[in-house]
């Protein structure tokens, strides 16, 4: 993705979230853009082929969103605009937004084995204390870590995994 | 000696004791492009400009330009060690240089790794590469020369401690020669004045730079210089920051109170890399495709040479950049600035070198724009009216090549200038005492050389200079320590010469 796509997707993802006055709309819309978009990627190559016209590709759309008129409007438009291949980029973008409104802090915490519910919740509860909002994380589990947890959170990487440092240590060492 | 086994272990229990096992907080990004020496990370939102970043596997970089939702950051390494999607870490720090006395005699490369094999360069100081230079309230005016044992350079265009004098010149031309002279020259210098000197060699070819080492070490100039080096195999990154490297090792000395001489050869390659890595960071190209700051550039670099207040240790840095023209065109982009920046300049000229003039500098166009201030009062008395007499010998000669008639006075001129350009010219590797110079120009001014063939002057030179130091070394040392002419000091200079007229053997 170039420069100007990941500027544009950005404009396009603020003006969608900015139709929502309140945080439960936002909620609301975002999850409808959510699922608009997995409708339209189960349809395959149909919404990007060029020899299917703009205005069957509209067609589908508008069938596809009837409860959701302005989401259907918003990829009529992206459609318009010769966007549509932002469309993933885009929701992922809208769901920050959300995130931002709900004061949602989105983590992703890899460890060796499978955390137990407890240990779950306590990484979250670290994560609030942190970075200040509610935490949720998605968990991940990663072998070659060895033991210890490897999070990434708003742009930090707070590395605390086996792996990590004896990569340090052989650093060190071999300095 | 023979390493110890167990010294090594108990070296490595010691690091692994001492390890701190700590989670390692960071800020990270994720490279989303890289080539040609130039990543482009997304995240790093707060990263600063000129800040050192880490791409791991060894590979620093430095954030050069912050964009709206990217970094574009200059790669210190190999760039296939970085792959998109690899993480960046931020590491809080501008780049610097590792600084101290122990650089003296070595070859760095421009992050302070020792590349000549002597083991590792101990420091316990480091200094940022890009600083702000010293104001006016920490200077003084450059009033000290400095000798770098050239004739025609210490007479015509001399140079302070401080100053910043350019060699400019097309190649092939004796601009590296000049200035290797010149740090060969301070051995001549006792210690207590004696610059150090740092020799950067920017984008050079590596065999250049090793034939400057093995000549610096045969003349046992190694012993008081540091060599910087980025060759034309480096990243274009490294090549742009060895000048500021160089700089900053010079300002320690500097601001110990000594005074230090550097070299910059040459910065229209400094340019050119900067220009490299400005057109692949896409930035807009100006003039000859330079970014639009390559004048900054510059200026940052040469106005940190500069002679301190006594408050600040009186300590200097001065300044030789060189620049390489192309068929003899100053007007060019890169060397009008520097001409403007710079407090004078050497112009070399290729016909002068190849009709046998070397030094081949161009009296004309050559100035120092404050070197007379921080001459010697002796050697200004002696070359006071040597640059004039020279000039208008050249305009005379060029009407005596139509052949027309010419007056006694005219003719006089032209036989005195034949035999002060015979007289100024000078060996490589062979710079001169500033006492020794004072006396064989004492000599050609004051027309002991008007009865002697041209042909003769130098092996005038080469006699006197061996007469002198064999039976009068008193005058030579008086010469090269006092500061001024004195009139007993110039009776003895002229008994000097009368009772060489019968010892000069002509044709030899």
């Amino acid at each position: 993705m170039n420069s100007s796509d990941r500027i544009a997707l950005q404009r396009y993802a603020a003006a969608y979230d900015g139709l929502s006055v309140t945080n439960e709309e936002a909620a609301l819309r975002a999850a409808d853009l959510r699922a608009a978009e997995q409708a339209l990627a189960s349809a395959g190559e149909y919404m990007t082929s060029p020899r299917v016209s703009l205005l069957q590709k509209k067609e589908a759309v508008r069938d596809a969103l009837k409860t959701a008129p302005q989401t259907a409007a918003f990829i009529e438009l992206l459609l318009d605009a010769k966007r549509y291949s932002l469309l993933p980029a885009i929701t992922r973008q809208v769901e920050e937004l959300l995130n931002g409104r709900l004061n949602i802090i989105r983590a992703e915490v890899y460890s060796a084995r499978e955390l137990s519910a407890e240990q779950k919740k306590k990484t979250e509860e670290a994560l609030s204390a942190r970075y200040g909002g509610k935490a949720e994380a998605s968990f991940h589990t990663d072998p070659n870590l060895l033991g210890g947890l490897k999070i990434w959170c708003r742009g930090e990487l707070v590395d605390g995994s086996l792996q990590g440092q004896l990569a340090k240590l052989r650093e060190e060492l071999t300095k | 000696m023979a390493i110890r086994p167990e010294e090594i272990t108990n070296i490595i229990k010691e690091k692994i004791e001492r390890f701190d096992a700590q989670a390692d907080i960071s800020e990270v990004g994720t490279v989303i492009q890289v080539g040609d020496g130039i990543a482009r990370v997304h995240g790093l939102s707060n990263v600063k400009a000129s800040e050192l970043v880490d791409f791991g596997n060894g590979v620093k970089g430095m954030a050069m330009n912050l964009e709206y939702d990217n970094v574009g950051c200059v790669l210190m390494g190999a760039d296939h060690l970085v792959h998109e999607g690899g993480t960046v870490k931020r590491t809080g720090e501008v780049i610097s240089i590792p600084v101290g006395a122990d650089m003296i005699g070595r070859v760095v490369d421009p992050l302070g790794n020792a590349l000549d094999g002597k083991g590792e360069i101990k420091t316990d100081k480091n200094m940022p590469l890009d600083i702000v230079a010293p104001g006016i309230i920490d200077r003084q005016p450059v009033k000290q020369p400095l000798q770098t044992g050239i004739k025609a350079i210490d007479a015509m265009v001399p140079i302070g401690k401080g100053q910043r004098e350019l060699i400019i010149g097309d190649r092939q031309t004796g601009k590296t020669a000049i200035a290797v002279d010149a740090i060969i020259n301070q051995k001549n210098i006792p210690e207590s004045e004696r610059c150090i000197c740092i020799y950067v060699a920017v984008g050079q070819k590596q065999s250049t730079v090793a034939q400057v080492v093995k000549t610096l070490t045969d003349f046992g100039a190694m012993d008081y210089t540091v060599v910087v080096s980025a060759t034309a195999s480096d990243p274009a990154s490294l090549l742009y920051i060895a000048p500021y490297a160089g700089c900053a090792i010079g300002e320690y000395f500097m601001w110990q109170g000594k005074d230090v001489l550097i070299v910059y050869d040459d910065l229209s390659k400094h340019a050119q890399a900067y220009r490299q890595m400005s057109l692949l960071l896409r930035r807009p190209p100006g003039r000859e495709a330079y970014p639009g700051d390559v004048f900054y550039l510059h200026s940052r670099l040469l106005e940190r040479a500069c002679k301190l207040s006594k408050e600040n240790g009186g300590g200097s840095l001065t300044a030789l950049p060189i620049i390489e023209t192309q068929a003899n065109d100053v007007s060019a982009y890169i060397p009008t600035n520097v001409i403007s920046i710079t407090d004078g300049q050497i112009y070399l000229e290729s016909s002068l070198f190849l009709s046998g003039i070397k030094p081949a500098i161009n009296v004309g166009l050559s100035v120092s724009r404050v070197g007379g201030s921080a001459q010697r009062k002796s050697m200004r008395k002696v070359a006071g009216t040597l640059r004039i007499d020279l000039s208008q010998y050249q305009e005379l000669a060029g009407f005596a090549q139509f052949g027309s008639e010419l007056d006694k006075e005219s003719q006089r001129q032209i036989a005195r200038g034949k035999r002060m350009t015979e007289l100024l010219k000078q060996d490589q590797y062979s710079p001169l005492k500033v006492g020794e110079e004072v006396l064989v120009l004492y000599a050609g001014v004051h027309g002991y050389l008007d009865g002697i063939e041209v042909t003769d002057v130098l092996a005038y030179e080469k006699q006197l200079l061996a007469y002198a130091r064999a039976e009068r070394a008193d005058v030579l040392d008086e010469l090269n320590t006092s500061n001024e002419l004195t009139k007993e000091l110039e009776e003895k200079v002229v008994a000097l010469l009368d009772a060489f007229k019968s010892v000069f053997k002509a044709g030899k």
